[in-house]
Order: C-alpha cells, then sequence, then structure tokens
C-alpha cells in the first residue's frame, strides 16, 4: 500500500503534520498533562504558589462521600445511557431497515434531539420536568394518575433517572444511524435463503442479522462509553449536581471544587481519575483504529 | 478488520443508498412497522412539538389552559421579549464570529495532518495516529484548568480568541480521523502522475488531494460548525461579561431567570436552536456520513 508514498522524505512531511500535531499537543496534550502535575498540589487555583502535597489528594478522596456518590453515578450513567440507546437504536435500525413509509422523516426524527446544544437539551427537559407547568406531571394528571406527578429534578429518588431519560433521548439517533448502514452490508441473499429453508424472522435476527452487525455492535458501545464518561453539560445545566449532591458525577464534582470551592488542586485529581479510567476503556479501541489504518 | 461501511460509499450508504431487499423481504410487517415506528416518532418529537406550540401563545393562555392545550390565541410577542432580554443579538454574534474564526482553519490543519499520515512517508506515523486518536477518549474537563490558567497568563480571559487554541485542539481528533480515511482511497496513481508533472506536496496537497476530498471536508466541516456551535464547558470557564458569552452560556442564564414563564422560556429556546434544526435539516445527508464514516472504521 505504501509503496507509491512520496519519497519527499520526513521533512515535508513533518511540515505538514507540524501545525495540527502543535496545537494539539499545545491545547489538549499539555494540559492534561498539566493537570497531572496540578493534582499532586494543594494549590487553591488563585494563589501565585502552592505545595506539592503528593498523593494526598487522591487519599482525599476515598474518604469524599461525594466522590464516592459520583463515582456511582458515573456507573450507573454509563451502564443506562449505553444500554437502553444501543437497544433502541438497534430496534429502530431493523425496523426501519424494512419496509416503513416515510423512512426518511422517521431517521431524521430520532436523529435531531443528538444535533442540539447539550444545554437546550437541560432547558427542555427542565422545562418538561417543571413541577407546576411542566407538561409530564400535567399529563399524568390529565390521564388519572395524579399521585404519580412529582417534582421529578428536586428529589433525590428521581433525579438522576430524570436526567438519564433526557440523555436517552438524545441518544438513540447514534446507534440508529450506525446500524442502519451497517444493515445496508448485510447481503440480502442470506435472508432469502433462510426463507427458502424456512427460518422464522426471529430466527433470521439471532443467526444473521446481530453476527452480521458484530464490528457495528463494537464500534457503537466503544463509541457510547467513551461519549458516558464525558457527562458534564446535561447534569450542569439540568439539577447543578442537585438537589443536595444526588446528581454530582466527576465531571461536575471536579468543576465544582475547582471553580466554587477554590480546590484546584483537589479538583484536577478527581479529573485525572476519570480520565484514567476513560482512556483505559478506550484503548482497545484507539488500538483498532490505528491498526485498521497504520500501514 | 472489517468495516461497518464501505469506505467507498462515505456520505451516500446511510442516507440514500438504496435499501437492498428488505421492503420486498418483509412485504407483511409493513403496517405494524410503520404504525410502531410513527408512535414512536411522536413520541420522540413530542418535546420539540410541544415546544413551538407554547412559544406562540401568551403566557396567560398557557397558565389558563396547561401545557398540553391547544392555544386559544397565538402570538409572536415571545419571541420578541425572550430575544432582548436573553441577549440573544450578542450572543448569536460571538458564536457565528467563533464559528468563521475556528472551523475553516481547523478543517484545513486536519486536512494536512491527515495528508501526511495518509499519503506522505511519515516517520512514527502510527505512534502520531494512535497520540491523535486517545485525544477521541479525553473528557475536556481533565484540561480546563491549565487552560484557564493560559487564558488568563495570555490576557485572554472573556475574550473569544481564547477559546480558538481549546477548540482545534478537542476538533482535530475526529477531523483527522475521517479525513486520512478518505485521503488514503484516493489512487496514489493520480498522485504519482501530478508529481510526474513536476507537482511538489504543496501543489499536490491543494490542487489534487483537496479537490478530491471535497466530500469528507464539507462533513467534517458542518460536524465541525455544530460541535463549535454547541460547545459548552470552556465557554463556561473562559466567558465572564455578557458581552462575550456565546449561545449556549447565554441560554444557561436566560433559563434561570425565565424558569416560571414557560412561554418566554420556551420562546428562548426555540431562537437557540432553529438555527441548527435547520441547518440540520438541510444538510443531514453530510452529517449522517461523516458520522458513519468517522465511526465506522473499527
Amino acid at each position: 500500500m505504501s509503496r507509491a508514498k512520496t519519497r519527499h522524505g520526513g521533512l515535508v512531511a513533518w511540515g505538514f503534520a507540524a501545525p495540527a500535531l502543535l496545537v494539539y499537543l499545545g491545547f489538549l496534550v499539555y494540559p492534561a498533562l498539566n493537570s497531572l502535575w496540578f493534582s499532586f498540589t494543594d494549590w487553591d487555583g488563585l494563589s501565585a504558589g502552592y505545595n506539592v502535597v503528593g498523593l494526598d489528594n487522591y487519599t482525599t478522596m476515598v474518604d469524599d462521600p461525594v466522590v464516592a456518590q459520583a463515582a456511582v453515578n458515573n456507573l450507573i450513567w454509563a451502564v443506562v445511557t449505553v444500554v437502553a440507546p444501543v437497544l433502541l437504536g438497534l430496534a429502530l435500525a431493523v425496523v426501519l431497515n424494512g419496509k416503513v413509509r416515510g423512512k426518511p422523516v422517521l431517521r431524521l426524527i430520532f436523529y435531531t434531539p443528538a444535533v442540539l446544544p447539550l444545554v437546550s437539551v437541560a432547558s427542555i427537559w427542565g422545562w418538561l420536568y417543571n413541577p407546576q407547568y411542566g407538561a409530564i406531571n400535567a399529563f399524568l394528571r390529565a390521564i388519572g394518575l395524579d399521585g404519580l406527578a412529582q417534582p421529578w429534578l428536586g428529589q433525590d429518588s428521581t433525579a438522576l433517572g430524570a436526567t438519564m431519560v433526557a440523555a436517552i433521548w438524545l441518544r438513540v439517533g447514534f446507534p440508529m444511524l450506525l446500524y442502519l448502514a451497517a444493515l445496508q452490508s448485510i447481503s440480502a441473499d442470506l435472508y432469502e435463503a433462510a426463507t427458502v429453508d424456512g427460518a422464522s424472522r426471529w430466527q433470521q435476527f439471532w443467526h444473521i442479522t446481530m453476527p452480521g452487525l458484530r464490528p457495528a455492535h463494537y464500534v457503537v458501545i466503544a463509541l457510547s462509553v467513551i461519549e458516558s464518561f464525558k457527562v458534564f453539560d446535561l447534569i450542569y445545566a439540568m439539577t447543578y449536581g442537585g438537589p443536595g449532591t444526588a446528581t454530582q458525577v466527576m465531571g461536575t464534582w471536579m468543576y465544582f471544587n475547582v471553580f466554587q470551592y477554590n480546590q484546584a488542586g483537589y479538583g484536577t485529581a478527581i479529573a485525572v481519575v476519570i480520565t484514567v479510567v476513560a482512556i483505559a476503556v478506550s484503548i482497545p479501541y484507539v488500538r483498532s483504529q490505528t491498526k485498521e489504518h497504520a500501514v | 478488520m472489517t468495516s461497518v461501511v464501505p469506505p467507498s460509499v462515505l456520505t451516500d450508504a446511510a442516507v440514500s443508498g438504496p435499501v437492498t431487499s428488505g421492503p420486498r423481504r418483509r412485504a407483511k410487517g409493513g403496517i405494524a412497522s410503520t404504525v410502531l415506528t410513527s408512535v414512536a416518532a411522536l413520541v420522540w418529537i413530542s418535546p420539540l412539538v410541544l415546544l413551538v406550540v407554547t412559544a406562540l401563545r401568551p403566557l396567560a393562555d398557557f397558565v389558563a389552559q396547561g401545557p398540553l392545550s391547544w392555544p386559544g390565541t397565538f402570538t409572536f410577542q415571545n419571541f420578541a421579549d425572550a430575544w432582548d432580554i436573553g441577549n440573544f443579538a450578542t450572543t448569536y454574534r460571538n458564536s457565528t464570529v467563533l464559528l468563521i474564526l475556528k472551523v475553516p482553519v481547523g478543517v484545513f490543519l486536519s486536512a494536512m495532518l491527515a495528508y501526511a499520515l495518509a499519503k506522505l512517508r511519515i516517520r512514527f506515523g502510527a505512534a502520531i495516529m494512535y497520540t491523535v486518536f486517545l485525544g477521541l477518549t479525553i473528557p475536556i474537563y481533565i484540561t480546563i484548568v491549565p487552560v484557564f490558567v493560559m487564558a488568563r497568563s495570555a490576557g485572554l480571559t472573556d475574550n473569544l480568541i481564547g477559546l480558538i487554541g481549546p477548540y482545534l485542539a478537542f476538533g482535530i481528533p475526529f477531523e483527522v480521523l475521517v479525513l486520512q480515511a478518505f485521503i488514503r482511497q484516493i489512487p496514489d496513481e493520480i498522485i504519482e502522475a501530478a508529481k510526474i508533472d513536476g507537482a511538489g506536496a504543496w501543489r499536490i496537497f491543494l490542487t489534487v488531494v483537496l479537490p478530491l476530498s471535497a466530500p469528507a471536508l464539507v462533513t467534517v466541516f458542518i460536524l465541525d460548525a455544530v460541535a463549535t456551535w454547541n460547545e459548552f464547558l470552556f465557554a463556561l470557564i473562559l466567558l465572564n461579561s455578557d458581552a462575550s458569552k456565546t449561545i449556549p452560556v447565554g441560554l444557561l442564564n436566560f433559563q434561570g431567570q425565565f424558569s416560571n414563564n414557560s412561554t418566554g422560556l420556551a420562546a428562548g429556546i426555540l431562537i437557540a436552536v432553529v438555527p441548527i434544526l435547520i441547518a440540520y435539516t438541510f444538510l443531514q445527508r453530510w452529517i449522517v456520513g461523516g458520522l458513519t464514516a468517522g465511526a465506522s472504521k473499527g
């Protein structure tokens, strides 16, 4: 494959690569490593100086009940906002790949929430969940379930679930699109042969569709998991981590420590932990992407 | 490893590609599937429909009749009020300026790197790719403290210019991923022919590679524009004054002020999202194609 690559040698190639690499190193890699350094200090984020405190911030995290809660919330968030959209997206893709009228419009609708700014998604759902004027409680009252009307975002028991509903709403479109594309590459002959052999639709799904989607499953799940670790905007704009600390995740708790409580050292330590987990989980995906292309 | 989508159908397969045999194969399931998915689609779109209906009615009408009723009267007054109070003239201008300054530069730099990785003999190519793709997985918040410190020492807090570096850096991994996959598909013979004609690497890049990559460039441009328009966290920490805020940060403020004025809030949310909805409706072919292409090289 590389036989016809130009022989301009390293310098020209590096000339093309350098600008983007410098920006990437300067504004992403360097700040990330710099955060790692701050995480070993007691810096408040404002003063000129700080002390190196070794692993103190990390040991403090072990005793911080909010960190424990945020970690659990991150885990719940990762499981629910990956599994539900992937299953729903798969179901939609399979149905839309069959005989359905108005396919382009349906596909448009299911993906629409994903292009909106997350802050606006938070505003929309905050507005739907409003205890007095919100459409959700109004709907429950209208169908006689007055007892179920409640302050969805205002109580510990429902707040996290309510934010995840908004996340599911906006995340279904992505797996649906990827599965739709993958389904179109499964040969129709396989289904025809199976039909001739008397295989039911259910059998066809398990023995033709699912194996055919294996590469798609991998990409969809890897990207969804990566995305789930980045959660910040939705929580921040919908609940501000509350009520109390009920919906804190690592990203928001990091932010509050740095910008509200002037504990930049501690905040960056929280960010380091979740980033390390995110990278560890994603390394197989990154490696597969590199292998795919590197020749 | 098998691709989800054959690379040659970068922008077509997911969007308008002929659906192979689905229709004939499932003739019986047609009506049930249509009804089922239509109901699901109605549920999915209902928040946005409700938002439009609410934004178009007077607050008194909304309060008297409840959120699920059909309006007694219609008005555009909510939009006028929300536009003024939400400071949208300013946030619109800021978001537009940022988009114009950032997106073309980001796409061009990414295309250069993608070209080097795909077609030039570059040392450590695999290591560069690995490092850059790793950026897809890094959460923004790991960088915000140092980025804030850097912006402050450069005197660029509360300034749109301060956002450009971080925005470029976080856009590069995805753009390079998509573009290098596309540029790799350009036949080497075309590049060789240009070289025999005496073209240097720059001329080949500008007159052969970029024009042939137009579909991928458009896709990446649009996706990057959407991401830039929607970005929240960097804007939140770097921009303080109302005069410099972008749309997502402005909307958050607005949401706080209007929490009990449902019709005004609905109008404000719509003002913030309408450009992106319109752009998406017209450009969805490119967005969808780019997402599937970018994600599919598994």
